[in-house]
């Protein structure tokens, strides 16, 4: 049986293999010629027929100009279509999907489970959460990160969603004004990103007792509190994720295409605006759920981010062992 | 109706750049900013052949597909053109163009500060009224809107570059193409301008065999 099938299908690699070396036996030795070469070549055998100059044409390479812009003598870039058609179809559409299936799930959890409540009642007594240098740094961080989310879907979507509505005019004057606030805001994001896991990092440590978060998935779904340091292992999953790799994505790719003036080409423009419209995308989806968290999903977070002190109560049930940790007067950061 | 189109003819052009200068005055031109330029293919080598390359008014046009705030349009003679009030200036239509048509009077500025993107018009103007002062100031001049074909083609010293209805454009080509014949009756193009005769020669006695 084996041996009767093999033949054949021997006999067909074979064939295939031969046509294929065949084919590219030929292209190869043509290639080898430099392209002046086989032009010459060419207009001796057939005068008129420029086929090896625009063969030339299409490589994408950088002929003579006498106009000094930065690829000018590329003749036709090929990667624009690829771009268009990333940007355009799978980013728009998923990307698109993405922003709003998050958002009316994570509606839905709250219009099912309600928001995460104390229960035992307040001690009245205040212990400090974060001093005013982080929240200042946090409060930046979020403030160009909203305005930036709302003019960058505007730059993805709103030819989509905002022109069938506002129509053509308004929409570019908006966007005018959305694109500059786009661009001047970006590099303060950048660097408030930055002072954000420097602050921040050592407190976002794996700590042993984030294993019980796990198992328990947070008490999301039981309500129950589970005690963590400082910082549970929800937070810690999006300072790492969504703060450290996507929010240096987005701030590094974004310094990119903010300061085209280091001559970068078309490719490294394409290339850079497909990875940060990705990563702005899933780090937009993940903020949901970091920014239902801190408002209307555990009651007593927002206070503490404006004011930054927290009830002891609060401590106690949402974080038990930095609460422990604050009241024998250790310094609250993660131990060991 | 009439389907505008730009054709180069590579046995023709010198890369003269009168297209561009042409282009350039036309429609007062800011430093920095040239809707035309001339590429040249094997520069200073035997077989170089030079194109003149601007704006090629597509049928499915790149920059319109992903302008962020669709401020591109097409006129019936299919000619692409754009509202510079809309323009924010974000560059994607020149990331998007397989041919580098689209321009900013800044560059490639810091912060992405670009200003208004410019671009061939196949001197057709922009939105407003045709010939108006607005438009003049923003596109150029509206020679489509005169009964003028573009001046970059108007002006071409061989006749290399040319413009207008893409019937004809291609009919004038077609005919040049017959009338050059083959290897041994070069009666047009680099051959005639540029060919010695000793090069032509072999290969029509190769052929008469």
């Amino acid at each position: 049986m084996t041996t009767s099938t093999f033949a054949p299908r021997f006999g067909r690699w074979l064939a295939a293999a031969c046509l294929t070396l065949g084919l590219a036996l030929p292209a190869l030795a043509a290639d080898a010629t430099p392209p002046a070469q086989q032009q010459v070549q060419r207009q001796q055998v057939q005068p008129g027929n420029n086929a090896p100059v625009w063969r030339e044409a299409r490589s994408g390479e950088a002929f003579f100009t006498n106009n000094p812009g930065n690829e000018a003598g590329v003749l036709i870039q090929q990667g624009g279509d690829a771009w268009r058609h990333l940007r355009n179809g799978p980013v728009t559409t998923y990307g698109g999907w993405l922003i709003v299936l998050v958002a009316l799930a994570i509606l839905a959890f709250y219009k099912i489970k309600g928001p995460l409540t104390l229960h035992d009642p307040e001690t009245g007594k205040l212990i400090q959460r974060f001093p005013r240098y982080e929240r200042i740094i946090h409060w930046t961080t979020a403030g160009t990160f909203i305005i930036l989310a709302v003019t960058g879907l505007g730059i993805l979507f709103g030819k989509h969603v905002l022109i069938p509505v506002i129509g053509h005019s308004a929409f570019g004057y908006l966007m005018v004004l959305g694109k500059n606030v786009h661009n001047y805001l970006g590099p303060l994001f950048a660097v408030s990103v930055v002072a954000m896991i420097v602050v921040w990092a050592r407190d976002n440590v794996w700590q042993s007792i984030d294993a019980l978060w796990i198992s328990k998935a947070g008490g999301l779904v039981t309500g129950e509190h589970v005690p963590s340091g400082r910082f549970n292992f929800g937070e810690k999953t999006w300072f790492w994720i969504g703060v450290t790799i996507l929010g240096l994505t987005v701030a590094g790719t974004g310094l990119v295409l903010d300061f085209p003036n280091f001559g970068q080409t078309r490719a490294d423009m394409q290339f850079y605006t497909l990875v940060h419209a990705i990563a702005a995308l899933v780090m937009l989806a993940l903020s949901f759920g970091h920014i239902y968290m801190g408002t209307i999903g555990a009651k007593g977070a927002y206070e503490s981010m404006k004011t930054g002190y927290v009830d002891e109560t609060w401590a106690r049930e949402h974080h038990e062992q930095w609460y422990h940790d604050v009241k024998a007067g250790k310094s609250g950061h993660p131990q060991g | 109706m009439a389907r505008m189109k730009f054709l180069c003819d590579a046995e023709r052009c010198i890369e003269c750049n009168g297209c561009v200068t042409a282009c350039m005055n036309e429609h007062d031109m800011p430093w920095g900013v040239s809707r035309r330029r001339v590429v040249t293919i094997n520069d200073g080598v035997p077989g170089e052949r030079s194109v003149s390359v601007a704006c090629m008014h597509c049928s499915d046009a790149p920059c319109m597909a992903v302008c962020p705030t669709d401020c591109f349009y097409k006129t019936e003679e299919g000619v692409v053109l754009h509202n510079k009030d809309a323009c924010i200036g974000c560059g994607y239509c020149f990331f998007a163009c397989p041919f580098g048509a689209p321009q900013f009077p800044n560059g490639p500025a810091a912060f992405g500060a670009r200003g208004k993107m410019d671009k061939c018009t196949f001197c057709a103007g922009g939105p407003e009224e045709n010939g108006s002062k607005a438009e003049q100031e923003k596109y150029g001049r509206n020679r489509l809107a005169e009964g003028k074909l573009p001046l970059c083609a108007e002006m071409c010293s061989t006749k290399a570059l040319l413009a207008g209805d893409a019937a004809v454009v291609s009919d004038i080509f077609r005919e040049r193409v017959l009338r050059r014949g083959k290897a041994n009756d070069v009666a047009w193009g680099w051959a005639t301008a540029y060919g010695k005769p000793e090069q032509a020669a072999p290969a029509a006695k190769g052929e008469a065999k």
